[in-house]
């Protein structure tokens, strides 16, 4: 689910880069307002327990397993705000530490994993369990929180990936979605059984968690978070829109086919002359390797 | 219990090792923008990618293999487009041979920042940046909180195994493993109360002191001088 560099159009990466960053910056404003500066090292712990609620391995049919991946979940205990802030920080740990997800598509994935779980999971368990945070009626809400939480990620992942022309929406949308409708069954159950678990041991924190106001603007600021990309995914599928960062790049350089094209790549054939670039990158790659080496002496600064 | 897969040859020493987090963010950011800039098919430009990469790689001391097998995470996006391509022709083969270079060149780029920089020293870089105070703030807690989880998960998790035998019902299973997330959630909430309050006993000012001091020598300039001249070169110089 996490998006590599490469596989989206640069339109589609530089307009989720700049919403992402918005409802980040937004989100981080509102909460500060919100919250005192004692849910930072809170909202920092839930971060690593996402982290490391993943390790728990559920099977779920024939060799797959699913994982609590926590969306909807921190959207039910902490509100969608703080919810919200929490997934990014966990998508830019993930690609920081582990280069899970790409650097320039961390805009999308922040989008895809961190904002569109948790808001439609809290959209959904509010809907669905009304104000109560215990009961049947709020497990059975989680679990169906759960799922969406699964199912609208991958659905918008491979729009994107499609729209970009990476990936074609008849091969990413049934593999994406069908695999996810499975996987979405075991989030579900867990968040359902870990809001069940909270409520019989300790049911004032399902309690805190509801005292979280959310104003109208932060509804319309959902509703425009949600509505804004994906109404130009819409637009931007069938036309061929010009891409903003190549147009500045051809007024600067020239045409496309002017720079650095003469040598256009066969796809196939001429096996040798790869195999040859490549024996001389590596080459080059053990020669600085070399020098930087013996100009030291000495591996570790420790 | 063992860890160390996080920023783990951040340690080095190198001439990359030495430069100030924010240039590495602004170097390493200008060429993968650079190469989601490559025109389709453009050959050249990829070769010469390929070759700084490598440079990059030997000058950082960084075992090529760690690379490599960093760049097997986008195999489930290649399985896919590789199934798409297999159902278009030679015009999908080639979209896809690029797509699958862009990929592992902007892979191979952010291998090298983040494994090249302490993570204290990224996050103050990225907060000098303009980066939002609780976002920075965040992933340092989630950093120094992840390896307490990770025992705490991996000791839970050899508690169960001790006390059954094979596996239940599905549904028992899943209640067994709800209860421990949720107690993992609970401790974690209340190791972090602790935690906070004892920071506070000790004087935290919302701020993480790092090790190496931040300042920028002459190698900080020259780096991004070559960058913008490399990529400069590589897209208007023609063989």
């Amino acid at each position: 689910m996490h998006i590599p560099d490469g596989f989206l159009a640069n339109r589609i990466a530089v307009l989720l880069n700049v919403v992402s960053a918005g409802s980040v910056f937004f989100a981080a404003r509102r909460h500060s307002y919100d919250a005192a500066a004692r849910a930072i090292p809170l909202m920092g712990v839930l971060s690593a327990f996402v982290f490391a609620a993943q390790l728990l391995n559920f099977p779920v049919f024939g060799g797959t397993s699913g994982h609590l991946v926590g969306g909807a979940l921190l959207g039910i205990l902490l509100g969608p705000i703080a919810g919200f802030l929490c997934m990014a920080t966990v998508v830019i740990a993930q690609a920081l530490f582990m280069q899970d997800g790409g650097l320039v598509a961390l805009g999308a994935n922040i989008f895809n994993i961190g904002a569109v779980p948790v808001f439609s999971g809290y959209a959904v368990h509010r809907l669905l369990a009304r104000e109560r945070k215990t009961g049947m009626r709020a497990v059975t809400a989680g679990f169906a929180a759960g799922w969406i939480s699964m199912m609208l990620p991958a659905v918008s992942c491979s729009l994107q990936l499609s729209i970009s022309n990476a990936i074609p929406l008849a091969v990413g949308l049934p593999a994406m979605a069908g695999y996810h409708a499975i996987i979405g069954i075991a989030e579900g159950g867990l968040t359902a059984a870990v809001i069940s678990f909270l409520a019989r041991v300790r049911p004032e924190l399902l309690k805190e968690g509801a005292s979280v106001r959310i104003g109208i603007a932060d509804w319309a600021g959902a509703l425009l978070l949600v509505a804004v990309p994906f109404g130009i995914f819409v637009l931007g599928a069938g036309s061929d829109l010009p891409d903003p960062l190549e147009t500045v790049l051809e007024a600067v350089l020239g045409p496309a086919g002017e720079r650095g094209t003469a040598t256009v790549m066969p796809a196939s054939g001429r096996l040798l002359e790869y195999m040859g670039l490549a024996v001389f990158i590596i080459g080059v790659m053990a020669a600085a390797w070399l020098a930087v080496r013996l100009g030291r002496g000495h591996g570790h600064r420790q | 219990m063992k860890h160390g897969f996080l920023d783990r040859y951040s340690n080095l020493d190198s001439p990359l090792h030495g430069l100030e987090a924010r240039t590495k963010i602004l170097g390493f950011t200008a060429l993968v923008s650079a190469v989601l800039l490559i025109p389709p098919g453009a050959g050249w430009n990829f070769f010469v990618f390929f070759l700084l990469t490598a440079i990059l790689i030997g000058v950082s001391q960084i075992p090529p293999a760690y690379v490599l097998g960093r760049t097997l995470l986008i195999l489930p996006f290649v399985l896919l487009a590789g199934l798409a391509a297999a159902l278009g022709g030679e015009q999908a083969t080639q979209r896809l041979l690029t797509l699958l270079m862009r990929a592992f060149l902007c892979l191979g780029f952010l291998v090298l920042m983040t494994n090249t920089t302490g993570f204290a020293e990224l996050l103050r870089g990225l907060r000098r940046l303009g980066c939002p105070r609780v976002i920075v703030m965040n992933l340092g807690f989630l950093y120094r909180y992840l390896f307490v989880l990770l025992d705490e998960v991996l000791r839970m998790r050899q508690a169960r195994d001790c006390r059954r035998v094979g596996r239940g019902p599905a549904a028992a299973e899943l209640k067994v493993l709800g209860s421990m997330l949720g107690s993992l959630l609970l401790r974690s909430f209340e190791r972090g109360e602790r935690t906070y309050q004892a920071m506070l006993a000790r004087g935290y000012a919302h701020d993480f002191p790092v090790m190496r001091p931040g300042r920028f020598t002459w190698r900080d300039p020259v780096f991004l001088v070559a960058v913008t001249a490399f990529i400069c070169l590589a897209f208007g110089w023609k063989p």
